[in-house]
């Protein structure tokens, strides 16, 4: 792990906030904690490492309420609700939505640490694949508009005599683009150069 | 003065300056004279009407009767109309009829006798009667459309008069009247004392005599039942019930519809119960819960530090102050629901609200709620409130609470709470208000404030100000917030003085 991992405790009852941050910084991970759902969002900043243990009931914004606006922010935080009763309807939706797990009060220290390395290994997952996205974004911004029309018509799987006839440039000229393109996106063939283009969302250019 | 001025004015000046027509006719029946308006109308000059006997004014059927009237009234003669209340009608000279009451005057000088006969117009009284029967058409039509039946009880004959719509729902077919003995038999076997008891309290003569029952009514052709609402009003002579005159109408539908409602009524309190009991149920279990998982997660904290090589006292000093703490907190929330569900018998007195008012100040500091300044309004020599004091001191620490929290949350520079201790004048009641200066409140919350369970504080079991507004009207007040732009948030209540002043 790049970073060490922060557990956020969201709770509007002082108690529970007390008592499982002792318990969560006996285990060795820094502790976050915020008495409402509107508090976390306030301060939270995307691509931290770690995860929330948050109260499905809390007064103004509830946990439910929370996770959707997490994920319509495009915010990767793996998420454990806690909650008082077993609601079943509830759960299932929120695992529907991306919550890690569903604990009841009282929950177990074992039961809540299985559940928190868990999510850790989801949020670690979470932060590579965006990291790896991110760079390939980065590779495909360095292509100039001759470069990616080129790299379009190689991964649709066109022959460099046709890329060079369907642009209307020399088959030489091709070659030096399709060159640049593999060196630029770090592509080692043409199978890994489709296959930065599908994670890097790669437009295709329209024919002409 | 009076009988020179009579003496110059003759009989017949005076005969003719009367408004009503004049006859005299002697004892055997003749017109001996008229005057101006008998003449006019009647239509006859004084020489055809002189000697004319009576009876040719009268239309031909009531002659020989009248001849017999004549001689019978000449035996007994007396001042009186005449008639008796039979519409009279005269013959004029032409044939024609005119509508008259006729009043008779007997007349005597020495040995001759007359009989003055006076004739009115009719016209005036039979418009009357006219009008009479359009208004009784009118209550026979209201009475038709409202489905009324009109019954007249002779509690002397045990006799019941009635209408046709009695009648039909009796299941009678054309009698107009029935005996008491068949009128009650078709009354529903149930209802019968009910309405005897009715009867029997109307009849005291005690009483103001007004009657009024619901009762079944089977008919007993084809045993269909219907309920009747009757009202009425018992009639007296000489201080004994002698009549029960009344009226009935079919209320079934409304009974049905009294019933579904009742039905439903009762299904949605049901309804209701069983949310208040699961909301309550839900309450409780979360508040129990709560403290119950921080005490299991404090113990938890405990356990792993014991078993830790790296053993941190000052972690384990605070686990288990935490497990303590909301042990109490779990007992403390039960506790104050139990208060909450006990009816106990509420112990009224006399005290000096000002007085407890300070003493809840005193309890709100003791319980670490003394961060704010009060600015007191107290009314001086304030009379007596009465009421529980227990529970009013419980109501003010709830408030002076609730206000001191909500100040803490939003961190306002100043905490001071105004309190005013006054006779409200308009309800003579007494009236403290409460306002802080915290963030207030917002419609939303505003609106569900007192509803039980319903908190905005995190470890708030939203029972303090549903509580106190139970208790301060077990007292006989009001509990209310004020709806305003003002900054922070304004309580009321009143409670009744000792004294009426």
């Amino acid at each position: 792990m790049s970073t060490e991992a922060t557990i956020f405790i969201i709770d509007d009852d002082p108690a529970i906030r007390d008592s499982l941050t002792l318990m969560v910084v006996q285990e060795g991970f820094a502790v976050s904690t915020f008495e409402s759902a509107e508090a976390f969002l306030e301060s939270f900043q995307t691509e931290r490492f770690g995860c929330a243990i948050v109260d499905i009931r809390m007064s103004g914004m509830d946990g439910m309420l929370l996770q959707e606006m997490l994920t319509k922010h495009h915010f990767q935080l793996p998420i454990i609700f806690l909650t008082g009763h077993g609601d079943i309807p509830m759960s299932v939706r929120a695992i529907k939505a991306g919550a890690v797990d569903f604990l009841t009060k009282p929950v177990t220290r074992e039961r809540l640490m299985t559940s928190v390395r868990f999510a850790l290994v989801e949020s670690e997952k979470m932060l590579t694949e965006r990291a790896s996205h991110q760079s390939v974004q980065s590779h495909l911004a360095e292509l100039t508009e001759r470069e990616r029309d080129v790299m379009a018509l190689a991964v649709q799987g066109h022959s460099n005599k046709e890329i060079a006839r369907l642009l209307g440039i020399s088959h030489r000229t091709v070659e030096i683009h399709k060159s640049k393109v593999m060196h630029k996106t770090g592509a080692t063939n043409l199978l890994d150069l489709a296959r930065i283009a599908h994670e890097g969302e790669f437009k295709s250019i329209d024919k002409p | 003065m009076k009988d020179s001025l009579l003496a110059n004015l003759s009989v017949q000046t005076l005969f003719d300056a009367a408004a009503d027509a004049m006859l005299l006719v002697d004892n055997i029946g003749h017109v001996v004279q008229a005057n101006a308006v008998a003449l006019e109308l009647l239509d006859y000059s004084f020489e055809q009407i002189n000697g004319l006997e009576i009876e040719a004014l009268m239309p031909k059927s009531y002659r020989n009767q009248h001849h017999q009237h004549r001689n019978s009234y000449y035996k007994n003669p007396e001042k009186r109309p005449m008639g008796k209340g039979r519409d009279l009608v005269a013959l004029r000279r032409d044939g024609s009829e005119i509508a008259v009451d006729i009043s008779l005057s007997p007349i005597s000088t020495g040995a001759q006798h007359f009989v003055l006969a006076t004739l009115h117009i009719a016209d005036k009284r039979r418009k009357v009667e006219e009008a009479l029967k359009i208004s009784e058409e009118r209550l026979r039509l209201a009475k038709e459309a409202a489905g009324l039946g009109v019954f007249d009880f002779d509690y002397r004959n045990n006799v019941i008069h009635w209408d046709e719509r009695m009648r039909d729902i009796w299941g009678e077919e054309s009698e107009e009247s029935v005996s008491y003995k068949k009128f009650v038999a078709a009354i529903h076997p149930d209802d019968r004392a009910a309405r005897q008891t009715v009867i029997e309290r109307a009849i005291d003569p005690a009483s103001n005599g007004e009657y009024s029952v619901d009762y079944r009514v089977i008919n007993p052709n084809d045993g269909v039942e219907r309920w009747i609402a009757t009202v009425g009003r018992i009639h007296f002579t000489n201080g004994h019930a002698t009549r029960l005159l009344g009226v009935a109408r079919d209320i079934t539908d409304q009974k049905i519809l009294e019933k579904t409602l009742q039905e439903q009524r009762a299904e949605m309190e049901t309804l209701f119960k069983q949310q208040v009991a699961s909301q309550t149920v839900s309450a409780i279990a979360h508040e129990l819960n709560q403290p119950l998982a921080a005490i299991s997660a404090y113990s938890e904290v405990a356990l792993h530090a014991l078993n830790s090589s790296t053993f941190n006292p000052e972690n384990l000093k605070r686990a288990l102050e935490g497990a303590v703490a909301q042990a109490q907190r779990a007992g403390k929330s039960l506790h104050e629901l139990l208060a909450f569900m006990q009816k106990g018998e509420l112990v009224t007195e006399r005290f000096e609200l000002n007085h407890v008012l300070k003493e809840a100040l005193n309890i709100a500091k003791g319980d670490g709620y003394g961060d704010f300044s009060p600015l007191l309004a107290l009314e001086p020599a304030m009379p007596e409130v009465l009421g529980n004091e227990t529970q009013v001191r419980k109501i003010l620490v709830n408030l002076l609470r609730n206000a001191v929290e909500a100040m803490r949350v939003a961190a306002v520079p100043s905490s001071a709470i105004s309190i005013t201790v006054r006779t409200n004048q308009e309800i003579n009641m007494a009236h403290v208000t409460i306002q802080d200066c915290g963030p207030g409140l917002d419609a939303e919350t505003a609106k569900r404030i007192f509803e039980p369970f319903f908190t905005t504080k995190p470890t708030g079991i939203g029972m303090g100000l549903a509580i106190s507004r139970a208790l301060t009207e077990a007292n006989g007040g009001q509990l209310w917030l004020e709806q305003n732009n003002k900054p922070g948030a304004t309580f009321h209540f009143t409670l009744p003085f000792a004294t009426l002043t």
